[in-house]
């Protein structure tokens, strides 16, 4: 049995509920509020979003490796793939549309999976120094996962709208499949990750260097 | 401790009391930073005045054709499924479903959740679906991607512009009015004050 921090709730045995917020004895095991399943922390969060992030680092192989769509003109068949996309765009001087390709197809993911490993080995190496830093990472990576659908979407539309019969066509590639794989497993991968982890570190020394005590709540104005 | 009148930080689980916030106010968790709980200024008038203007965008964005090309004689107008279907066709059917789902058919489910949720919540009534309401809008929420998408189609159409001349269809504004007013609503509901007020009126 792992013991928590004084301070913290599952410390009291008491667990907060993910979908309703309500705190309420672990030992009831169901939300007496909204009847969603209660956990001190997410089951083996660790073990399972360092498998998800591995499914997601395999998929990203072949997403940048096979063509995300394949244009059929005159017919002559031209695959792209999304940094070939990128490249190309940015030699025709459409630096805003590259800029943002680059952004949502490559920096987001990359840089959602190197912080989620980031996360994941500090969590497991125990680490108690910048928590507040790496909680403030967690929720920048929780909230820019989704904006890497961008690419897929624009495949979509360009696949929709370019259909001029034995002239033009446009096809969608396999990478767009394991693209939308990264994306979702990524996702998966961030929910699985429980933050309160990185907190939990902080054993009984760390607490009484006095920089932690029953919190006092912080204002604002919306 | 004793449990009544505490809450605890999601995000770190420190225990904290439970916080009596004023209209506009916000609290953050002194730990972590993470927001805890903000009450709106207007109770759930603004989420349901957004979430029923969101409703009439989606249904009009349904009707009308969505986007047109012109280039060297052709013509190509699509409506807004004919943006997924496509890929159905043309060899990705998994990835149209995807698609399909994170713009047209989550977004609906949530939506109906949503006014499901505040149409009772903003009469001050109780509704035996309320907690199911709230369980589909807070779980399905983050895989509503109607804005990403709203980037991705402004993005296509920068990429075509140099080549055909296009049109933009009643459909696509009335997504674009439509992904404002989801998002405006979506992010308007605070977790803890919708169930807070959920238990609210059922125990009443």
């Amino acid at each position: 049995m792992t013991t928590f921090p004084s301070n913290t709730a599952a410390a009291q045995g008491w667990a907060t509920c993910h979908t309703c917020t309500k705190l309420a004895s672990a030992e009831l095991h169901h939300c007496p509020r909204c009847g969603a399943a209660l956990h001190l922390r997410l089951t083996d969060s660790l073990h399972q979003t360092m498998a998800l992030l591995i499914t997601a680092v395999l998929l990203y192989i072949p997403a940048n490796v096979y063509p995300i769509m394949t244009t059929d003109q005159l017919g002559e068949s031209i695959d792209s793939t999304i940094l070939g996309g990128v490249l190309l765009l940015w030699h025709h001087g459409s630096y805003p549309v590259a800029s943002v390709i680059f952004i949502a197809s490559v920096l987001v993911p990359v840089g959602k999976m190197l912080s989620l490993g980031l996360l994941c080995a500090s969590v497991a190496r125990k680490d108690v120094t910048r928590m507040r830093q790496r909680a403030i990472l967690y929720r920048v990576t929780e909230f820019v996962g989704r904006w890497s659908m961008v690419d897929v979407f624009v495949v979509a539309i360009l696949v929709a709208l370019i259909q001029l019969g034995g002239l033009l066509v446009i096809r969608p590639g396999v990478a767009a499949l394991a693209f939308s794989g990264v994306v979702i497993v990524t996702m998966f991968a961030a929910k699985r990750f429980d933050p309160r982890l990185i907190w939990d570190q902080l054993n009984e020394d760390a607490l009484e260097e006095g920089t932690l005590e029953e919190g006092k709540l912080e204002f604002g104005n919306e | 401790m004793a449990l009544s009148g505490r809450i605890a930080c999601l995000e770190c689980d420190l225990v904290l009391p439970m916080p009596e916030l004023g209209e506009g106010q916000r609290a953050n968790c002194p730990r972590c930073g993470h927001t805890l709980t903000s009450r709106p200024l207007d109770g759930f008038q603004r989420s349901l005045a957004f979430t029923l203007a969101a409703s009439v965008f989606l249904v009009a964005a349904c009707m009308f054709p969505f986007l047109s090309m012109k280039a060297g004689g052709f013509e190509n107008a699509i409506t807004l499924f004919e943006s997924t279907l496509e890929i159905y066709e043309n060899g990705q059917p998994v990835v149209a479903v995807i698609v399909g789902a994170f713009i047209l058919v989550i977004p609906a489910a949530v939506l109906l959740g949503m006014l499901a949720l505040l149409v009772p919540l903003f009469q001050g009534r109780n509704a035996p679906w309320l907690v199911a309401s709230g369980r589909l809008v807070f779980g399905l929420s983050p895989w509503s991607m109607v804005e990403v998408f709203v980037i991705g189609v402004i993005v296509s159409l920068v990429k075509l512009a140099s080549m055909a001349t296009m049109v933009l269809g009643i459909s696509f504004w009335s997504y674009v009015a439509f992904s404002i007013c989801m998002t405006a609503a979506v992010s308007s509901l605070d977790r803890m004050y919708v169930w807070d007020s959920i238990e609210r009126v059922s125990t009443r």
